[in-house]
């Protein structure tokens, strides 16, 4: 049996793969440059491959992977029966309304939001009771309000320095995002004397 | 023209697979129908207002309509509710016991970009007006039965109880976020967020310890009840887990016991569960197949306080695992072809007629064009891949052999037959 882990492309990936490596995985054919799509380890326990961010909760749930890590932006935006076991504290940041410092956001009238998050920015607002609009964009997210597309944007901020750069600013803080670890429902169970050894590997590394 | 005419979520079910889902049902109807469980039916719209209390079913979920009285109808998004009334409204002694077994499709008007399937197939039981674990156990053997019987054999039973959680809760006085909110993160084991959570909240150390536990309460169902024992801070805790514990005893004693797992992370936020409730897996396959559990306070609704415990196993879900696996059963029953030239007629059907008498698939065609070309037409179709074709000219069969149309003797023939 082999365990299998999905992957989100990018920083987290890349932080994930050393943990593994850390834990004495070795990934022989694995290098950032690699083209293939899947790597196993030498004892052939573990495999892993990568993949869209937003996709990783897709494989976790149907069973394609047993273990995802990606960030909690990706589970609030695409919710999936998983298990979220673990919170890695890896690619930390938080979760943002940003503008401009002068306009703060209007009471009373309707919003409009520019966001790659359309469901997290839904959710915070409708909990305010506060009407808006929600254009979704799939990236440089910064852009809207400054052509005036957008009062505001939703984003994941971690340095503050691209928001800074175009002359806005976090106006509130909707929640903490970290990178967490997920795990199939029926593999848990299925896969337990294999899975629950790693999961535990995990949290020691923490 | 109406091409490529078909809704997101509703799917034609293929002949092979219909042929492998009436055998599968035929045997677990017949499996229920031994432990004397009658098969019955409900129809397949429902007022809307059996539903538009029940948490269970968010209301976004029902596919709704409007009938000539102006009345709300939906299609049935469950089968146990509906069973639970033609319960209730046909054996009004609360304590009669009533078996019923059922196989129907649902519907929930899921609103996802994504195919997800609208229209599920259900088979399952419901077993009223016994509250015993062995009624609970006869439940859970019934639904591992169900997927052994099939061939499948990594079958996974994972039962919790949903009172451990409730009775500890009930102890504490949280408001009603506090505890969906809890509730959530128990179900999905998010440990890390219990603790950022509880730490924000006023409550005793060891009660914050005792919930931190919660989701680890999984596993090997020996370990798990001796875990349970020591986190019990009332006689209700200390009952659930002698039920537990009953139940587990009960598949010991039937050789079930192997296939079931402990797994107290089950709350009863989004069903109408009051006591034990199950999922059943099978390996590799990725999504629950088996849900069930006792449900103690449905009745009531309608009139009648009476328990219950069922299940309904997702069928169109367990076809598909087998059919990976290979386990379907498989139509292979042979068809034969008899074409006649137009004098022979009577003869073809007396022929036909005798072959379906002997449960032999025929069919019978008037020859309108060259043999040749006949024979080709129907090699070509799927449907005709095994047929053993005919034709009748002259009062006298001929086959195919090696290219040529061959004379077949009376005795040949009535081989067929016999």
């Amino acid at each position: 049996m082999v365990i299998r882990f999905a992957l989100a492309k990018g920083r987290v990936a890349k932080k994930a793969i050393e943990l593994l490596i850390e834990l004495g995985y070795i990934f022989e054919d694995y290098s950032e440059k690699s083209r293939k799509l899947i790597f196993t380890d030498t004892t052939g326990t573990i495999e892993f491959f990568l993949v869209k961010s937003p996709d990783v909760p897709i494989y976790v749930e149907k069973g394609a992977a047993d273990i995802g890590i990606v960030g909690k932006d990706v589970l609030l935006e695409h919710p999936a029966q998983v298990y979220e076991m673990l919170n890695l504290n890896i690619g930390r940041c938080k979760m943002c309304v940003a503008g401009f410092k002068d306009r703060p956001i209007p009471y009373g009238k309707k919003l409009v939001v520019g966001t790659k998050y359309p469901v997290i920015a839904k959710n915070y607002f409708h909990t305010k009771g506060q009407l808006v609009d929600i254009i979704k964009i799939n990236g440089s997210v910064e852009l809207a309000p400054l052509i005036g597309l957008s009062d505001c944007i939703v984003d994941i901020v971690e340095s503050g320095n691209t928001l800074k750069e175009n002359g806005l600013t976090v106006l509130e803080e909707i929640c903490d995002i970290s990178s967490r670890l997920i795990v199939n429902q029926v593999s848990l169970k299925t896969k337990h004397e294999l899975i629950d050894p790693i999961i535990k590997e995990f949290e020691k590394q923490l | 023209m109406l091409f490529n005419y078909t809704i997101d979520g509703f799917e034609n079910i293929q002949h092979q697979d219909y042929f492998s889902l009436e055998k599968i049902t035929c045997k677990l109807m017949s499996l229920y129908r031994s432990y004397g469980y009658h098969q019955i039916s409900t129809p397949t719209f429902e007022t809307y207002d059996l539903y538009v209390h029940e948490d269970s079913i968010p209301s976004d979920d029902l596919f709704k309509l409007v009938n000539h009285q102006g009345k709300v109808l939906v299609l049935k998004p469950d089968a146990t509710l509906p069973i639970t009334r033609m319960a209730a409204m046909n054996h009004p002694h609360s304590d009669e016991i009533i078996k019923y077994s059922y196989q129907s499709n649902i519907y929930r008007n899921f609103s996802s970009p994504e195919m997800i399937k609208k229209e599920i197939t259900q088979i399952g039981i419901e077993y009223f007006g016994n509250n015993s674990p062995e009624c609970d156990g006869e439940v859970i053997a019934l639904a591992i039965l169900s997927l052994l019987e099939n061939g499948i054999a990594d079958v996974h039973i994972d039962l919790g109880h949903v009172g451990f959680t409730n009775y500890l809760f009930d102890e504490l006085d949280l408001s009603e976020t506090e505890r969906e909110t809890l509730f959530r993160y128990i179900e999905n084991k998010n440990i890390g967020d219990i603790a950022a959570y509880l730490s924000g909240l006023d409550m005793a150390a060891d009660k914050k310890d005792i919930i931190l536990k919660l989701p680890t309460l999984y596993g090997q169902p020996k370990n798990v009840l001796k875990e349970m024992k020591t986190l019990c801070i009332n006689t209700k805790m200390e009952w659930v887990v002698e039920q537990i514990a009953e139940i587990y005893h009960h598949l010991e004693v039937i050789g079930l016991a192997k296939y079931v797992i402990f797994d107290l992370g089950f709350t009863n936020q989004m069903n109408y569960y009051t006591d034990i409730n199950f999922k059943g897996y099978i390996s590799n396959c990725g999504e629950p197949v088996i849900s069930g559990g006792r449900y103690n306070n449905l009745s009531e609704k309608f009139g009648i306080p009476r328990p219950a415990c069922g299940f309904a196993i997702d069928l169109l879900k367990v076809i598909d695992y087998m059919e990976e696996e290979n386990l379907l059963p498989q139509d292979d029953q042979t068809r034969t072809i008899i074409f006649y030239a137009a004098d022979d007629k009577a003869r073809a059907y007396q022929f036909a007629q005798k072959l379906r008498a002997n449960h032999v698939m025929a069919e019978v065609f008037i020859i309108k064009s060259a043999w040749d070309d006949h024979l080709r037409s129907l090699q070509k179709n799927q449907l005709y891949k095994n047929a053993k074709i005919y034709f009748l000219s002259e009062g006298q069969f001929f086959a195919e052999k090696n290219g040529e149309f061959q004379p077949l003797d009376s005795l040949e023939i009535e081989s067929e037959v016999n």
